[in-house]
């Protein structure tokens, strides 16, 4: 019970910190999902948010339950392409399957989106236990590279079934639902369920498993049985931000899924700390905001008479620079293993508040 | 070492002050006061300055910066470019177009090589109602059922038909093979069409003789090759990337396949004659411009500036940017406004507008109606052989 009261100010702290920020920038509108498109910062929030789900999700497997995990990419192009199939209305189907028509069944049904989005948790969910039974019993690097190519083969079978998914055309028209009641719902329900399983007899078995699998199974745990869960679960979760991604971008294509993708998860699960929730959140809100940000550094700029013209890509380096500086001071990631929790932040503004007075005490 | 930490963790806090202030109320007092008094004109770009794309898009930038150069005003006001590089990344590419939006205020968007990306930023232009003139998008997704959306580039299906004429009137083809790019958009559009449009000339459903496919990096097309040389077409039409297809040609060579290759304005880049060589010779392509090709005075005033700029020869796509440039500013000038809805309408009407790559007409869905340069490659050259009109 403890416990849960930490989660609810938890969550207390995210709406009230997403509100003051749309509402700093008179985007209420755009956060309340009113009529109209959304803003910059929604988009970016919005980008964060999903960003959020799917470092979650690679967590679990590759931070909880230390299984080296490359599908991302794979689960999330499932996801997206359900989702997006579901959603479209017929008359957008007819339109862009101008080529070759998409195969009957599909053609004219449509769902609404949280169905949709279900759905796409759960194909992408089915698909991990297809490519979990085998790839499982691999260990280490073994399992990075099985679960890589099955990303790749989902992309060139998608890239390729192009009476399902329109080929390397893409999609485009997929109605524009998602707003941050769904990108933040969808994150702050993916911390709390992870939250949950982490501190319950599944998530201490997990542990146990990424800290030596011989003396876990001494220990009575069914190694192969959690591992296939904890990869369940995490593809789920990596489908259902794959459809959050196709809605908020209204199109996809196949290309989109390459394996760069799953390097971006996994930089934010790493940069974050392996076997930190809070961590990931943390990171994957950085790594989204500061793409965005340093959009500033390659503009034009004119200080008075002096131009200083604007070089692309330069945004990169200094994005390459800031992780180089970031591994040197948290070689385990920003938070490590460690949570952020209220408690925790207390103690620190106590210890910093301590500082400051031990300072001023010795200064006088 | 704590300090150190503090001192990260404020510096990476200070980061996000910016977000509220920039986005914030600055931008808005910007706009109101824009209102009163309009003093510039704000167009924006958004283009794969980096990744996969990066030389289509730094080719087409050259072409806007140079238009902007030599016509820096509009209706009395200066034009002031925003770039945003968009990675060769569908999200970023979104990013970039809410970001020229929201911040620039800009009244027109330019952008962007690659319909991938230019979907993706599209659906946010029409959803703020911004209008986008595409450079070298040549997907028919693009401009559909986007009304925002232009493009001063012809589309993959006219393409297709161009070389499907081109091979039955010019080469006297009746029988052809395609081997296509799996993978590659573009390569799929055009290879689909020029199958109906030879299918339709030929009169013959067989003459088609078999649809090969490979996939993007793909070193061996043994298989596919082999195949095409048991069939032994009159022509092969094979759209892809010049890297992957000069690889091909130089296989099909080494294989005693003599049938002429046809392709796309892809081809057209000086690593497809270096990595060919001399077993690329007479393969024949169509694309948007050629430098031999210009006899307007546009082009000629195009052509020189590029020279003396750049040093060295145009190129297609840094034409087109001139050309999208261009357009945008006319639009303006007929609307004789910079309201983003006037410019849209004005671009929608706008008829034998006289560019470098040729004379463009808007046909109902924003696409150019506009002629089709055949090249082909001789002595180590691409060579202009004809112009084919829309048809």
């Amino acid at each position: 019970m403890q416990l849960s009261r930490y989660w609810k100010r938890d969550i207390v702290i995210l709406l009230v910190a997403a509100f003051v920020v749309a509402w700093a920038n008179g985007d209420l509108e755009g956060l309340l999902g009113i009529p109209g498109w959304q803003s910059y910062t929604v988009r970016i929030i919005n980008m964060c948010a999903i960003n959020t789900v799917l470092a979650l999700s690679l967590n679990l497997v590759n931070g909880f339950t230390g299984q080296f995990s490359l599908g991302h990419a794979g689960f999330m192009a499932l996801g997206a392409y359900t989702t997006a199939l579901l959603t479209m209305s017929a008359a957008a189907k007819d339109r862009v399957f101008f080529m070759t028509p998409l195969v009957e069944p599909l053609r004219k049904l449509t769902l609404p989106f949280l169905p949709s989005l279900i759905l796409a948790g759960l194909v992408a969910g089915v698909f991990s236990l297809v490519v979990g039974v085998p790839a499982l019993r691999l260990r280490g690097d073994y399992l990075g590279i099985a679960t890589l190519g099955f990303a790749e083969i989902i992309r060139l079978v998608i890239q390729n079934a192009r009476s399902v998914t329109n080929g390397a055309l893409g999609l485009k028209g997929i109605p524009p639902v998602v707003n941050l009641w769904w990108t933040l719902g969808a994150a702050v329900l993916c911390y709390l369920m992870l939250k949950n399983l982490i501190s319950s007899s599944y998530g201490r078995a997990f542990k146990s498993i990424r800290e030596n699998e011989i003396a876990a199974q001494a220990m009575g745990i069914d190694l192969f049985k959690h591992k296939l869960l904890a990869f369940f679960i995490s593809s789920f979760w990596a489908g259902v931000g794959g459809g959050l991604l196709a809605s908020l971008l209204t199109t996809i294509d196949p290309v989109q899924f390459k394996f760069p993708l799953t390097f971006q998860v996994l930089l934010m699960v790493v940069l974050g700390g392996m076997g930190s929730l809070s961590g990931s959140v943390i990171s994957a809100t950085i790594v989204t905001y500061l793409m965005e940000f340093l959009r500033v550094v390659e503009e034009t700029h004119y200080l008075g008479s002096i131009t200083i013209p604007g070089v692309p890509g330069l945004r990169m380096v200094i994005f390459s620079l800031t992780l180089v500086l970031v591994v040197v001071w948290y070689p385990k990631g920003l938070m490590g293993d460690r949570e952020l929790s209220a408690e925790g932040l207390k103690q620190l503004l106590a210890r910093f508040r301590k500082a400051i007075r031990l300072k001023g005490e010795s200064s006088s | 070492m704590r300090k150190t930490r503090l001192v990260a963790i404020v510096l990476l806090l200070a980061l996000f002050v910016p977000l509220l202030q920039g986005c914030g109320g600055q931008p808005q007092g910007q706009a109101q006061e824009e209102e009163q008094k309009p003093t510039e004109v704000h167009i924006g770009v958004y283009e794969p300055m980096t990744g996969p794309s990066a030389s289509g898009g730094q080719m087409t930038w050259e072409g806007i910066q140079l238009a902007n150069e030599m016509y820096p005003e509009v209706l009395g006001m200066p034009v002031k470019l925003h770039l945003e590089d968009n990675k060769t990344d569908k999200t970023e590419a979104a990013n970039a177009v809410t970001r020229l939006i929201d911040q620039k205020k800009v009244v027109a968007i330019i952008g962007s090589y690659g319909s991938s990306l230019s979907i993706a930023g599209g659906e946010v232009a029409k959803n703020k109602k911004i209008p986008v003139v595409g450079c070298s998008p040549t997907n028919p997704l693009v401009t559909q059922d986007n009304p925002y959306y232009f493009r001063v580039c012809f589309i993959d299906p006219f393409q297709g038909k161009v070389m499907a004429k081109y091979a039955y009137d010019n080469l006297g083809a009746r029988t052809a093979v395609i081997i296509r790019n799996v993978q590659d958009d573009y390569a799929v559009g055009l290879a689909n069409y020029f199958k109906q449009a030879f299918i339709e000339l030929t009169g013959d459903s067989k003459s088609i003789l078999a649809e090969l496919e490979y996939n993007t990096g793909d070193q061996d097309f043994t298989a596919q090759l082999t195949q095409t040389a048991s069939l032994a077409p009159d022509v092969i039409f094979a759209p892809g990337n010049y890297g992957d297809s000069a690889l091909m040609i130089r296989q099909a060579r080494s294989l005693k396949i003599t049938a002429p290759f046809l392709g796309g304005d892809t081809w057209e880049a000086p690593e497809f004659i270096e990595i060919g060589g001399a077993d690329v010779e007479g393969a024949t392509l169509s694309t948007h411009y050629s430098v031999q090709a210009t006899g307007t005075d546009v082009s000629k005033e195009f052509v020189d500036a590029y020279r003396a700029k750049y040093g060295k020869e145009p190129n297609a796509f840094a034409a087109l940017g001139y050309d999208a440039y261009l357009m945008i500013l006319d639009a303006i000038k007929r609307a004789n406004s910079i309201n983003p809805e006037d410019i849209r309408d004005a671009l929608a009407e706008t008829r034998d507008f006289k560019g470098v790559t040729g004379t463009i007409t808007m046909d109902e869905n924003g696409d150019a109606n506009k002629s089709a340069v055949i090249l082909q490659v001789k002595n180590g050259k691409f060579e202009y052989l004809t112009t084919v009109e829309p048809f």
